[in-house]
């Protein structure tokens, strides 16, 4: 499924995935299109655009994870609002791409998205890693819900900031690929994790839990 | 500040609130005038005119309240009389009193006349009536104490500070409203320029995506609309970071200039930053980004104009770290050593001496991965 006000890019992208054999299931032009197509077209991803109509791509991103958290979303961004992307990572989607990207760049990623696996520019592990040392030197440090990283972890993260491959940093590290992966997968899904913590927290504390009785 | 218009909404609402403080004060002098005056009842020659003076300055008091409330009624004739029914009850103390009197009738009641003048008229409004009402009081004394200077001393002095005060606090409110329909104003043109933005970073994304597909001179102009992509969102990246704050001249911030990098070639530089402003004193940012360009230039030289370099920004709180990291094949061992030990100074040598003097590291690793430069300076 593609996700994107711009028709030309949607066409682009859908024409691209149509010709690589993918099988495109749907498109939207915005936030609410994207949520009321969702459920009927059941996609495995959908590529999308953060700066839609609304609701936006973040919000968006967190709706449909929440209806099928086995749905992947590969974010395809132009402007690359910093902030919007991380919102959106933590929000459950697992890879991310700037629309500069090549054809081949796009299909690889759509490729290793749906296989569950995460795809990372230089630039999101560099956020990643930004937002960790937050959280570690925020207020609530002391509270054991923060998540952290390892030193294996950070390690490869910065390594994926610094724009190496994952064959590259198993050579350099003597790791397998797949320990690779799995290090640079659980650096987001602790995030996601401590969002979702977050978010549940919050809404029991403004009681808006408060209908299940 | 003579254009300052004093009949703007927003200073009116400023001489509204005062009034409406005022009817307050009214009220409260008022009732200590009465009070007073009944207190020493016993002075009075003619105690029927007194009752009738008290009368009129009661009457006067609830109208006074009811006319100053609206902007309309505030006219000329509405602040004569008020004046000048004070400064009559002035007059009338030795005819009602008999010579020799103390206190006069209406007491401290003359102030609200002197703030009301200073509210309306400002420091000039206040310094008029502050001396009708003095030169009122002094005529009609025939010994002058300590205390009636005292008074008559702070009155004059508090009529026109009270109207520049008034003046201020209008001139302040005017601006206020102005500055906030500017940034009204502002964030609308930033919200619209958002979405004009946006679209025009998809197109140029576009060409250069097709571009590059469809190949030949399409492909030449593809790459230039990917450097005006470049161009575009890094404006747009420090137009909000200006937006936010404008850090003090003294400092810089280390992620926006890096940020400046990205697309940058020879070579195609790839920047990734904590997505917040990292903030460094001025020269040791400088001079950072001094040296990344060095090493930048470095890879540009011995790997090659199309070499892909990697920046990263890392904020470890007491040191910040500026990684480079290109994909070439690395520097052959023994290589430096040679070149130092033949004399030449290599450009290793001179990131590693630049660093030193700003009190940081810079370490090299370099192997199939490609050469990688740490450099790291304390905060």
């Amino acid at each position: 499924m593609v996700v994107d006000d711009h028709p030309m890019w949607r066409d682009a992208v859908e024409r691209d995935l149509q010709a690589a054999g993918l099988e495109v299931v749907g498109v939207a032009a915005n936030g609410q299109e994207a949520l009321a197509r969702f459920p009927a077209a059941r996609p495995n991803v959908v590529v999308l655009d953060l700066q839609i109509p609304a609701p936006n791509g973040v919000e968006v991103t967190a709706e449909i994870v929440r209806q099928d958290p086995s749905v992947r979303v590969l974010i395809l961004s132009a402007s690359g609002e910093q902030s919007d992307v991380l919102d959106a990572v933590k929000a459950g989607a697992t890879g991310y791409l700037v629309k500069s990207a090549s054809r081949e760049e796009l299909l690889t990623a759509v490729r290793r998205v749906s296989q569950g696996d995460t795809v990372f520019t230089p630039g999101l592990a560099g956020l990643v890693l930004g937002e960790y040392r937050r959280l570690s030197d925020g207020p609530e440090k002391t509270d054991d819900g923060t998540p952290q990283l390892t030193e294996r972890e950070t390690e490869v993260l910065k390594m994926v900031a610094k724009g190496m491959s994952y064959k590259q940093i198993a050579e350099r590290l003597v790791l397998s690929h797949r320990t690779v992966q799995n290090h640079v997968q659980n650096t987001l899904r602790k995030l996601q994790l401590h969002n979702r913590v977050q978010l549940t927290r919050y809404a029991i504390e403004q009681g808006l839990d408060a209908d299940d009785d | 500040m003579s254009d300052t218009n004093y009949s703007a909404p927003a200073a009116i609402a400023v001489e509204d609130r005062l009034y409406r403080a005022l009817a307050v004060l009214r009220v409260v002098v008022t009732v200590n005038a009465v009070g007073l005056n009944i207190f020493r009842r016993d002075n009075f020659d003619h105690p029927n005119w007194a009752v009738v003076v008290i009368g009129c300055m009661l009457a006067w008091t609830a109208f006074a309240i009811w006319a100053y409330a609206e902007r309309s009624r505030r006219v000329l004739a509405l602040l004569v009389a008020d004046l000048a029914l004070a400064a009559t009850a002035l007059l009338l103390t030795p005819l009602v009193k008999g010579e020799g009197f103390n206190a006069t009738i209406p007491g401290y009641w003359v102030m609200v006349v002197v703030l009301a003048w200073a509210l309306h008229w400002r420091w000039v409004g206040g310094l008029i009536a502050s001396t009708v009402i003095t030169v009122s009081d002094v005529s009609i004394r025939s010994d002058f104490s300590q205390t009636n200077y005292g008074n008559l001393f702070l009155l004059m002095i508090g009529g026109p500070i009270v109207g520049y005060m008034t003046q201020q606090v209008q001139r302040m409110a005017v601006e206020r409203d102005r500055a906030e329909r500017a940034a009204a104003a502002a964030d609308e043109r930033a919200r619209l320029a958002r979405v004009v933005h946006d679209g025009v970073l998809q197109v140029l994304a576009l060409v250069q995506r097709r571009g590059a597909e469809i190949g030949g001179e399409t492909a030449e102009l593809g790459r230039l609309a990917g450097e005006q992509e470049v161009a575009l969102r890094t404006l747009i990246r420090r137009h909000d970071a200006g937006l936010r704050e404008l850090p003090e001249a003294v400092t810089l911030d280390l992620a926006e200039q890096l940020d400046l990098l990205e697309g940058h070639r020879p070579p195609h530089v790839n920047v990734a930053t904590p997505g917040t402003s990292v903030v460094v004193p001025a020269h040791v940012g400088t001079e950072l980004l001094a040296v990344a360009r060095a090493c930048l230039d470095n890879v540009a030289r011995h790997v090659g104009e199309d070499a892909s370099a990697w920046v990263l920004l890392e904020d470890l709180g007491d040191t910040v770290v500026v990684t480079v990291r290109d994909d070439g094949p690395g520097i052959p061992s023994g290589r430096l050593e040679q070149a130092a030990r033949d004399g030449r100074l290599g450009v290793a040598e001179s990131i590693q001496g630049r660093m030193r003097d700003l009190g940081g590291t810079a370490d090299l690793s370099t192997g199939s991965f490609g050469t990688e430069w740490e450099l790291t300076v304390p905060r």
